[in-house]
């Protein structure tokens, strides 16, 4: 081995061992647009391995305060992002932003709780949450064990109703809310800080995970048309990272629902059971999704079940 | 005993039995003879009648292993023709992990052509299925299932709030183009309910859970389909069964919630005449 190759490997540990200290301290973050710091999270299965760590969460900085944008799936998991937060700012958090119930999502809100935020949600959420949250609480245990200790709700103190906006002022920073119509579930809310054009959008955009549907596959493909008419500059999807540009980041979402519609329809007219249609329809879109299996077929049954009414 | 004397006696009892372990970690198909859920339904709904092996009377059709715990397609078809001399009774559908286990009791009679019916029930947890069906003898008979799935009774009614204007609404689905005389027909009910779980975590306990209770269906006026049933069955409770048309008649369902609210939708079935929609 070469003086210059000798070089190359030690600066590749060195790396690593870098790597490995930022690792230690919790939490990777991405500054996406100025004052917007995403932090992507795990495209795996909940695991103890992961603690939870499976939806993309951040915030936003103003000049007078911060909005955190969904809280991760455990309480370790929002204890990390604060921390990552407060290596950046200073400044209070003045709203705690939900983008809609799933636990991924929202579990972590006990690391907020002393910041003495508003929490803000889709007017849909509280009831939606409350109906699912011992069955959402039993199944954190059951995948996280001990690291579900401290998991829990933060009661929602700003409500928008669907089809409503709502602006947040964080001082020089105007965030553009709106609650959406039934889509990805009954309570999705986006966020839009009009400083950055940066739409932050949860589970209304999935990046190689499967998208998930608890709420209406057509109306999910209605909600992605309007937000494909939104004029954003960078983008946060719920679950996954992308370089593609928007709106065409959308597409591969939008090819896969519109897939599950066309065959379950088609499925439908051919007078196949539900449990026909689920082993039939749109298996053969697998290599393009992680966690394929997990959901697809769950996908499959909502649509049957949706569009069996028309 | 009625499902709702039933339903009464067991959700009474549903704490003691969630103090038992819990089935979700279980790897594999445990033996249902063994099970400690089964001794007290049986018990209660059967007394000491000897239950024996069904397979050559019904047979129960699902996944092993269920993609969404609040809709399990569930289908229980008889393996004997209806006659006048040895018929199907009656059958029991029931979720022995649930706590409301008995999920439907479905009653048939000479004239309802095919035993099939079909239905998507909730599972709160890994559980048997077991379907019991009566003869006119009064001899009873079970087919067992292992199913795989678990949250779905304590999952809410629904992905989204159902308008009250909306409840209530039917929608007989036809499985031909038309129907002949006097030859078995496929039709599916569909019912926009929320069928509401009382194990639902935001429940209030002083309220009575509205979910479909009865429902009844008739091909002109001679019945075709009893049934009793129960929040065990997923929102928008569908059946799936069959019925014998003649020339002409009106297939008719009737539905009753637990608020007292009775719906009822009607189709004339024309031989030959293809099939009304919705």
């Amino acid at each position: 081995m070469g003086f210059n190759n000798q070089r190359i490997a030690l600066a590749a540990l060195l790396l690593a061992l870098a790597g490995g200290l930022a690792q230690a301290q919790g939490f990777s973050l991405r500054e996406v647009a100025p004052g917007n710091f995403v932090h992507v999270g795990s495209l795996e299965e909940r695991s103890p391995a992961n603690g939870g760590d499976q939806a993309n969460v951040g915030f936003i900085v103003g000049s007078r305060c911060v909005a955190v944008i969904d809280v991760g799936g455990s309480l370790p998991v929002g204890q990390s992002l604060r921390a990552a937060l407060r290596r950046v700012t200073d400044k209070p958090v003045c709203y705690v932003i939900l983008t809609h119930m799933h636990p991924d999502h929202v579990f972590g809100a006990e690391a907020f709780r002393a910041e003495g935020a508003e929490v803000v949600s889709h007017g849909n959420l509280p009831a939606a949450l409350a109906q699912r949250l011992r069955t959402y609480l039993g199944a954190l245990r059951r995948d996280l064990g001990d690291l579900a200790d401290g998991a829990g709700i933060a009661p929602v103190t700003i409500a928008v109703d669907v089809d409503q906006e709502r602006v947040l002022d964080l001082g020089e920073r105007r965030l553009r809310l709106r609650a959406w119509p039934v889509a990805h579930t009954d309570n999705d809310l986006t966020v839009l800080d009009e400083a950055t054009g940066t739409l932050w959008l949860g589970d209304l955009l999935f990046v190689d995970h499967t998208p998930v549907v608890d709420g209406s596959i057509t109306g999910f493909l209605k909600v992605m048309d309007a937000l494909a008419a939104i004029p954003a500059r960078a983008f946060v999807p719920g679950h996954g990272w992308t370089a593609t540009a928007w709106p065409a980041a959308l597409a591969p979402q939008r090819d896969y629902l519109a897939m599950v519609v066309r065959d379950t329809r088609a499925a439908l007219r051919a007078r196949r059971t539900m449990e026909e249609a689920v082993d039939t329809v749109g298996a053969s879109a697998a290599p393009n999704w992680t966690n394929f299996d997990a959901f697809h077929r769950r996908n499959v049954t909502a649509a049957y079940a949706e569009l069996e009414w028309e | 005993m009625s499902i709702e004397q039933i339903r009464q006696a067991m959700v009474a009892a549903m704490f003691a039995l969630l103090a038992l372990p819990g089935l979700c970690n279980e790897k594999a198909e445990p033996d249902p003879a063994r099970s400690q859920y089964w001794p007290p339904i049986r018990q209660m709904m059967f007394g000491e009648r000897p239950i024996e092996d069904g397979r050559d009377v019904l047979r129960i059709y699902l996944n092993t292993r269920a993609d969404d715990a609040s809709t399990v397609p569930v289908a229980v078809k008889a393996q004997i023709d209806q006659s006048d001399g040895r018929y199907i009774k009656t059958v029991f559908l029931i979720v022995e992990r649930n706590p409301s286990p008995a999920a439907g009791v479905f009653h048939f009679t000479p004239d309802s052509g095919r035993v099939q019916v079909e239905t998507r029930l909730r599972f709160e947890d890994f559980s048997f299925v077991r379907a019991v069906a009566e003869l006119n003898d009064g001899k009873l008979y079970e087919a067992t299932r292992w199913v795989k799935a678990a949250g779905g009774c304590s999952a809410p009614g629904g992905k989204f709030r159902i308008p009250e204007n909306m409840i209530g609404q039917m929608k007989f689905k036809f499985w031909d183009d038309t129907v002949e005389a006097a030859k078995p027909a496929l039709v599916q009910l569909m019912i926009r309910h929320p069928n509401e779980s009382a194990l639902a975590a935001d429940f209030d306990p002083t309220r009575t859970p509205r979910f479909v209770r009865s429902v009844k269906v008739s091909y002109a006026g001679k019945t075709v389909l009893t049934a009793d049933v129960d929040f065990s069955l997923s929102d928008n409770p569908s059946f799936r069964f069959f019925f014998v048309p003649g020339q002409q008649g009106e297939l008719e369902a009737v539905v009753e919630d637990t608020h007292d609210k009775v719906y009822v939708h009607r189709a004339t079935i024309v031989e030959g005449v293809p099939l009304p929609g919705g």
